[in-house]
């Protein structure tokens, strides 16, 4: 009976880490190219949800074309913000980007509570669920989970195959090196901070998928934390790995949650959450000097 | 700079708060204002301690204010009628320190190994971990909280219960303000502000002229939580008389304590009262004709701060004064 | 006794090999010269040898401590002092409190207070020459007073051992001769062991050390008292055949 419960969780857990993977790209790209941490990625993941919500109940569309439009907000909303502050901050202290992007968050925020209020909102993509015996799977879940493998693949085409892609890699390994063979940094940082929010708002969108009726400004701070458990599993500087780490930690956390959910006296929800945390804690207690080597 | 002199610039800073709590005294219509006042002074001052001066931002400070809340609550719900009287804030207030500063030392032992953008991964989450763990593991009451007006009402009386929390509470807030800044200003004359100073201009530099950085962001760390969990224990256990997980997690008092640690200038004295005034006054203002948006308002305010006046309003009057009399009262 | 003993020291980042296999010995106030192109390793060496990183393989002694895992600042502590190569002054530090900094937390920091350390910094001030520079900010300073400054923030410590990282790049000839001169009198009046670190100017070194240790590709090619040094083949193969006389550009 619970090794049934465990197994339909762990599958959810994939299908939800496959999203969690997507939704950390960003961030560990961000941080790749520029060492910039994004620590209002939850508030960008948010406009994406409302971005899905808008485009699902006020144009009567389905979430599918919100992705687009949900990218394009995010480029856009990551060259204003580079070309406004990130960019005169990158050679003064960490100090100074770390709360630079931390108030993007908190603007972006405070924006949405203005347009839409602080209500609780949702909807519903009903395209009917598959049963599989151990597990339900509704349709709109696996939509999110395919969109988030094909996101990854056209982002390892772009990177792999394209001149920009390969530019854009030449700054990852060797900044220098970059502008010795005429790439435009500038302009490379510019495109992979917007291209990085692009893909965190992009993933709100998949993410709305999995919560049906918490779309709130205020949602993004629990993506934020899971998004560095996530980015600190697969190495915060690698895209393809924090895919992976998205992959784990939607394991860990279904895992977790059944787990806990035996445990009588224990609030399962808000354990799991703790949990994250712990983990996250742990990882960097255990290989701090992995870690840092990274940087 | 030589003997008592380097302790001049604490002059201005002690003045401003004798005279905000003799305004507030002789306008009792305002108290509230001037309470509220103090509480964001107190808070920059806390948090400039550690934040100003090694320059790592700590994203989950407001987790040390949470768990001082904590207690003070727990001290009067448990120790109420043991007839102890007054004694018993004494121990909510030792208490709450203690909190904070075990709480500290866990978050510490990780984080502080850590350098820049990994030390802001480490603490962003402390406030929403710690939560979630009173939460999920229903310690102290979890999610339901802790509520002690009623414990509080039959210790000292309805009369001195109501004092306690309209006014003496507040009182305690400046208090904590002043030791805040009398710690401030003992850090920076001394070898630990030049330690300090050194780690934030250039950590491995300093390694390299003999400061064990650990220790001394550590200390910085510890102390910083501590005034925390003061004024947690003050401000808002006090003068709540309840406790809530929730509430006192909240991540938008520590965007609040960044906020006026830049506004006023971080790393400096001066700074954590002059961002307190200015945002405490801004946002009572903001309240009337923008209700619950100040945020809106501030948080493009800190990324003007940050690209064009990183030094803040008092870093700027201090090039000003390079020179002139008043220099060695500013810091 | 030998103040540094470092034996059979290597260090590799990722597949590159900075530090090859290599032992040394610095008697206590002896003066020595590590010489070597860029990238032959000398930097890493020293960066072995004060903490900035540690040996992968091989021992560090100091004074017959064994410091290969300590951290950098317990061997400040003990007497290593260091300046680097490009200079990192705490740029928005008066030049008084850099030095200061120095003595505060150096070897002898544990008895000196921020008062005492005030005057050490003065006296080193002095010494450097930059007694009107002692209330300006050491970001403002040009580079060869930079340089200076670091040195002085390096002697405030009181070391026994000080590692010079390039204390004469980017300088003219007198100045290089200056240079020379003040080294060879800290030496003599503070009585502690230099090394330093030069990759090209060979009168610096033919002028101011006693003994040379050669570097190539990360590992000890010569290590010889002065003359022998400068003359033997394989270091001047390494220059790329210019005699070290001409070197001094």
């Amino acid at each position: 009976m619970i090794l049934e419960q465990l197994a339909g969780n762990l599958f959810q857990g994939v299908v939800l880490g496959t999203v969690y993977g997507m939704a950390t790209m960003g961030l560990s790209l961000i941080f790749g190219v520029l060492k910039v941490v994004n620590v209002g990625h939850g508030a960008f993941i948010m406009v994406g949800a409302f971005t899905s919500f808008a485009v699902f109940e006020y144009l009567g569309l389905s979430p599918v074309f919100a992705i687009p439009v949900a990218f394009g907000i995010g480029m856009a909303l990551g060259m204003i913000f580079y070309y406004s502050s990130i960019r005169r901050l990158l050679k003064g202290p960490e100090l100074a980007s770390l709360l630079a992007t931390f108030s993007f968050g908190v603007i972006l925020e405070e924006g949405v509570k203005f347009l839409f209020t602080s209500d609780f909102r949702g909807f519903n993509w009903d395209l009917g669920k598959i049963d599989m015996g151990f597990t339900v799977l509704p349709y709109a879940k696996v939509a999110a989970c395919l969109g988030s493998v094909i996101i990854a693949v056209l982002l390892y085409l772009w990177f792999n195959k394209t001149r920009a892609g390969m530019a854009m890699r030449s700054v990852v390994e060797d900044g220098v090196g970059a502008r010795v063979c005429g790439v435009n940094v500038d302009w490379e940082y510019a495109l992979s901070f917007s291209l990085g929010i692009g893909l965190t708002v992009a993933s709100g969108v998949l993410l709305t998928m999995f919560v049906s009726v918490g779309i709130n400004p205020y949602m993004g701070g629990e993506y934020t934390l899971k998004a560095f458990v996530v980015a600190v599993l697969g190495g915060l500087a690698s895209p393809y790995g924090a895919f992976f780490g998205g992959l784990v930690f939607g394991l860990l956390e279904n895992g977790s949650y059944t787990l806990f959910a035996q445990i009588p006296g224990l609030e399962p929800f808000a354990m799991t959450r703790f949990f994250s945390f712990l983990i996250l804690l742990l990882i960097l207690l255990l290989r701090p000097t992995g870690l840092l080597k990274a940087k | 700079m030589k003997g008592a002199s380097r302790y001049l610039p604490s002059i201005p800073v002690l003045l401003a708060y004798a005279a905000l709590f003799v305004f507030g005294l002789l306008n009792p219509g305002r108290w509230q204002l001037v309470a509220q006042l103090a509480f964001y002074c107190a808070l920059g001052q806390a948090f400039n301690l550690f934040m100003g001066m090694t320059g790592y931002v700590d994203f989950g400070y407001v987790a040390f204010l949470g768990i001082g809340t904590y207690g003070m609550a727990i001290s009067i719900s448990e120790l109420a009628d043991k007839g102890l009287g007054l004694g018993v804030i004494v121990i909510g207030l030792i208490l709450s320190v203690v909190f904070a500063v075990l709480l500290s030392l866990a978050v510490g032992a990780v984080a502080l190994r850590l350098r820049g953008a990994y030390f802001a991964i480490a603490t962003i989450g402390v406030n929403e971990g710690f939560r979630y763990l009173i939460e999920g593991a229903r310690i102290w009451n979890g999610s339901e909280g802790i509520i002690f007006s009623r414990q509080l009402r039959e210790m000292v009386g309805r009369e001195a219960a109501m004092s306690l929390s309209t006014f003496w509470a507040d009182v305690m807030v400046f208090g904590v303000a002043v030791i805040a800044t009398v710690l401030t200003i003992v850090y920076m004359r001394g070898k630990i502000g030049y330690a300090l100073a050194a780690l934030r201009m250039d950590e491995d530099a300093a390694k390299v002229m003999g400061i064990n950085v650990t220790r001394f962001k550590i200390i910085a760390f510890i102390t910083s939580a501590a005034l925390a969990g003061l004024l947690g224990a003050t401000a808002w256990a006090l003068k709540l008389t309840y406790v809530f997980p929730a509430d006192v997690f909240g991540i938008h008092y520590t965007v609040e304590a960044i906020i006026i640690v830049l506004l006023g200038g971080a790393g400096t004295l001066l700074g954590p009262i002059v961002g307190g005034l200015i945002y405490g006054v801004s946002k009572y203002y903001l309240a009337v004709y923008l209700p619950g948006f100040q945020l809106l308002v501030f948080a493009p305010v800190i990324i003007v701060v940050i690209v064009l006046f990183p030094e803040g309003t008092v870093g700027m009057i201090k090039r000003k004064l390079i020179g002139t009399a008043l220099e060695k009262y500013i810091l | 006794m030998s103040l540094l003993r470092v034996e059979n020291v290597t260090k590799r980042f990722g597949g590159l090999v900075a530090v090859d296999n290599v032992t040394m010995e610095i008697a206590h106030g002896e003066m020595m010269a590590i010489v070597g192109p860029n990238g032959a390793g000398k930097t890493t060496l020293f960066n072995l040898i004060n903490g900035v990183f540690f040996a992968d393989e091989g021992k560090i002694w100091f004074e017959d401590v064994d410091v290969t895992h300590y951290p950098a600042y317990k061997r400040a502590h003990m007497g290593i002092g260091r300046t680097f190569q490009i200079s990192r002054p705490f740029a928005s530090a008066t030049v008084q409190e850099n030095i200061a900094i120095g003595a505060m937390f150096g070897a002898a920091g544990s008895e000196t207070n921020v008062d005492q350390a005030m005057e050490m910094a003065d006296h080193y001030i002095g010494l450097i020459g930059l007694s009107s520079h002692r209330d300006k900010l050491a970001g403002g300073l040009t580079p060869i007073e930079k340089k200076m400054m670091e040195i002085a923030r390096a002697l405030a410590m009181k070391p026994r051992l000080l590692l010079m990282d390039e204390a004469m790049a980017g300088m003219n000839p007198k100045d290089i001769d200056k240079m020379v001169d003040f080294i060879k009198r800290i030496r003599s009046e503070e009585g502690i062991a230099i090394v330093a670190l030069v990759e090209h100017i060979m009168r610096a070194v033919a002028g101011l050390a006693e003994r040379v240790l050669v570097m190539h590709q990360g590992a000890k090619l010569v290590d010889e008292p002065t003359k022998i040094a400068l003359s033997d083949p394989r270091v001047i193969e390494v220059y790329l055949g210019v005699p070290p006389g001409e070197a001094d550009a």
